[in-house]
């Protein structure tokens, strides 16, 4: 039986030992308690040594946490309702009064938190109208709200790293009239191109048809013109020629206008007997 | 290796095998079996071959350690790297290739890929083909600077820079970064107008979600780095869509109308342009036409003028009886004597004019019949003439 009681022994220091020490990685802080009290909170990650029974640790993540409230409505400057969706990004920072006030309890602390950004929030949105708070106030908003709630959350042993507001929208009632305004709007620019390509178009349409009647003014211009000038030129010629005997022109001009105008056949001409032409027709005078 | 010896079906494992080879697990027996090794480790008298035992166990300790050792190789694969962390505390970033740690529990490796092109999706989720249906308005939709409403969906690729970083400062750091992008996200479409974020302005806008997703994840030293935000879609949202397409398809309209117009017109002026050519020409030629005529007849004029000089009454004799003969030879022609008669002429011209051409010697007057008067049309131009005729005696 002394082999048992070796084994034991064994069994039994390698339990003390494995008591004894305790690890505290990268991701980690912890806290060493002696009966209760803090002893030692500030641990860089490694190994480290306890007093079993009378010593304990407590340990809790150190990475950035984060704070993902609900999206809660809030009253702008001109009072409007909007819907913001925000985080909270943090840390422990004082692993002691973390333990002490919120019993290091992440979701204690969010809670807290919590409170904490809406109230800042609530205060900062008052101030301002929709479109600062969508546009141009972001940053500002940003900073306002790590520089309050950096003050608060440090009671908490909380350290903040970054507020940011990640959605900011209409209530869907108001939204729905959003899109009436945006389909009016397109509306409004739907017709304004359609009238302007018919503006365009009416344009177009006329400066062809006004080039179209300046454009036969102009030849009929040019054309009555040249008719003109040879209208000219030919009574210069005939003047010219006819001025030599002005008489014998008459009477030849006339002839050929008979000429002209009696030859077709369905004309009937009725004569007197005593014209000229038939001086010789009734007797030989 | 002792589980690579042969003698035993079942016994790939040493630990496994060896509980097998002993029956069925009972504790006492196994208390009792080790009772007997480390009885021989401390030299015990319950053990008849004492030396023996002593040999077994050292070989057996011995072969527990070099084992032990073994198991503190690793392999890191190429694109990875190995975190190592010592009781907890980080000691080294390893490379890829065969690497060695101090066995647990004293050193343990986290291998990181850093090679690897993460990706997370905000405003839709691409779970199937169907990339478009799986829109998630709630993170989709957002308020532009102008107060209007988008529908934006976005793609942002990761690395990870350092794996320290990234295994050791956020928790969950994927998780992380969606919410800073579509921080990110909503703040830089938030300062921009809507037309802004739906034509030209999506590669600025992209670029800018993109610088200010790295510097928040750089300020929370999250290892993370960005390598590249795709604006997936950026389009007004479902219940207005419809009016924006209206508003393409006026753009499209306008376009058109002037494009018919412009046809239009180019199918107008040359006609125009043409029409005053022909019209140009026409006088042309017509300026020409008669100064030729004029000339010609002219110089007829003047040509027969000299002949005429030579002997003009009897050049005008002729001339006129020519005349008159072709005149008379062309035209039906009556001759009345009306200077004796005093009664009213009637000639029914119409008729006579639809008659074959009739020979003027044998024609037969009809009687002019005053009890029924011809409609005055019908013999105006008979009347006319005749009157003119009497007029002329």
């Amino acid at each position: 039986m002394m082999q048992n009681k070796i084994l034991i022994g064994i069994a039994a220091v390698l339990f003390l030992g494995i008591m004894c020490i305790f690890t505290v990685s990268e991701t980690e802080k912890a806290i060493k308690f002696q009966l209760g009290e803090i002893v030692k909170d500030d641990y860089e990650p490694g190994l480290y040594f306890k007093l079993p029974v009378v010593n304990n640790v407590k340990k809790f993540d150190s990475r950035i946490q984060t704070m993902d409230s609900k999206p809660e409505r809030f009253l702008t400057a001109e009072k409007k309702n909007v819907i913001v969706d925000s985080f909270v990004k943090w840390r422990i920072g004082d692993v002691k009064t973390f333990y002490t006030v919120v019993a290091g309890d992440i979701n204690q602390a969010n809670l807290r938190l919590d409170q904490i950004i809406k109230d800042a929030f609530r205060s900062e949105f008052s101030k301002r109208d929709i479109k600062q708070l969508v546009s141009t106030d972001r940053k500002i908003i940003r900073d306002i709200l790590i520089a309050k709630s950096r003050e608060v959350a440090a009671n908490l042993g909380l350290e903040i790293i970054d507020v940011q507001v990640k959605r900011i929208d209409l209530p869907s009632e108001v939204s729905s009239s959003v899109y009436l305004r945006m389909e009016a709007e397109r509306e409004r620019v739907a017709r304004e191109f359609r009238s302007q390509g018919s503006e365009a178009a009416e344009r177009i349409r006329a400066d062809a048809d006004r080039q179209r009647v300046v454009t036969l003014a102009n030849a009929y211009k040019e054309a009555e013109k040249l008719r003109g000038e040879g209208d000219a030129r030919s009574a210069e010629i005939y003047a010219k020629a006819y001025t030599e005997d002005p008489e014998f022109y008459s009477f030849y001009r006339s002839l050929n206008a008979y000429r002209e105008t009696f030859n077709k056949p369905d004309q009937m001409l009725v004569i007197d007997p005593e014209s000229d032409f038939f001086r010789y027709f009734k007797s030989q005078k | 290796m002792s589980w690579n010896e042969p003698g035993g079906g079942d016994k790939k494992d040493p630990w496994s095998g060896r509980g097998s080879e002993k029956g069925p697990p009972d504790l006492d027996e196994a208390i009792r079996s080790l009772q007997e090794k480390l009885g021989g480790i401390f030299g015990g008298g319950g053990n008849n071959e004492p030396g023996s035992s002593m040999k077994s166990i050292g070989y057996l300790a011995a072969g527990a350690v070099v084992l032990w050792g073994l198991s503190g190789f690793y392999i890191v694969d190429e694109g990875n790297h190995g975190v190592v962390t010592r009781f907890g505390k980080f000691t080294d970033t390893t490379q890829a290739g065969l690497n060695w740690h101090m066995p647990a529990p004293i050193e343990q490796v986290q291998i990181v890929n850093v090679k690897q092109q993460r990706f997370i999706e905000v405003g839709y989720r691409s779970g199937g083909a169907q990339q478009t249906l799986g829109s998630v308005p709630r993170e989709a939709l957002m308020l532009t600077k102008d107060e209007n409403i988008v529908d934006v969906r976005l793609a942002v690729q990761y690395q990870v820079k350092d794996a320290k970083q990234f295994l050791f400062n956020v928790a969950n750091p994927s998780e992380t970064l969606k919410q800073v992008t579509e921080s990110a996200e909503r703040g830089v479409i938030g300062s921009s107008n809507m037309d802004f974020v739906l034509t030209e302005g999506r590669s600025e806008i992209v670029a800018q979600i993109g610088k200010e997703i790295q510097e928040v994840m750089d300020a929370y030293q999250s290892g993370i780095q960005i390598t590249s935000v795709n604006l997936q879609d950026a389009q007004p949202p479902e219940p207005v869509q419809g009016a924006f397409e209206d508003a393409i398809k006026a753009r499209e309209d306008q376009q058109r109308l002037i494009n018919e117009a412009q046809a239009y017109s180019n199918d107008v002026v040359p006609k125009a342009r043409g029409a005053a050519a022909r019209k140009s020409q026409e006088a042309e030629g017509y300026k020409e036409q008669v100064i030729a005529q004029a000339e010609g007849e002219a110089t007829r004029f003047t040509n027969l003028l000299v002949e005429y000089k030579k002997a003009p009454d009897i050049t005008r004799r002729r001339l006129y009886i020519e005349t008159i003969e072709s005149v008379l030879s062309k035209t039906n022609t009556v001759m009345i004597d009306v200077k004796g008669g005093n009664n009213l002429l009637y000639l029914p011209i119409d008729k006579l004019a639809k008659q074959p051409v009739p020979n003027v010697e044998t024609i037969n007057l009809p009687q002019p019949s005053l009890s029924q008067p011809q409609p005055v049309e019908n013999i105006q131009r008979g009347a006319v003439r005749g009157r003119d005729v009497r007029g002329r005696q």
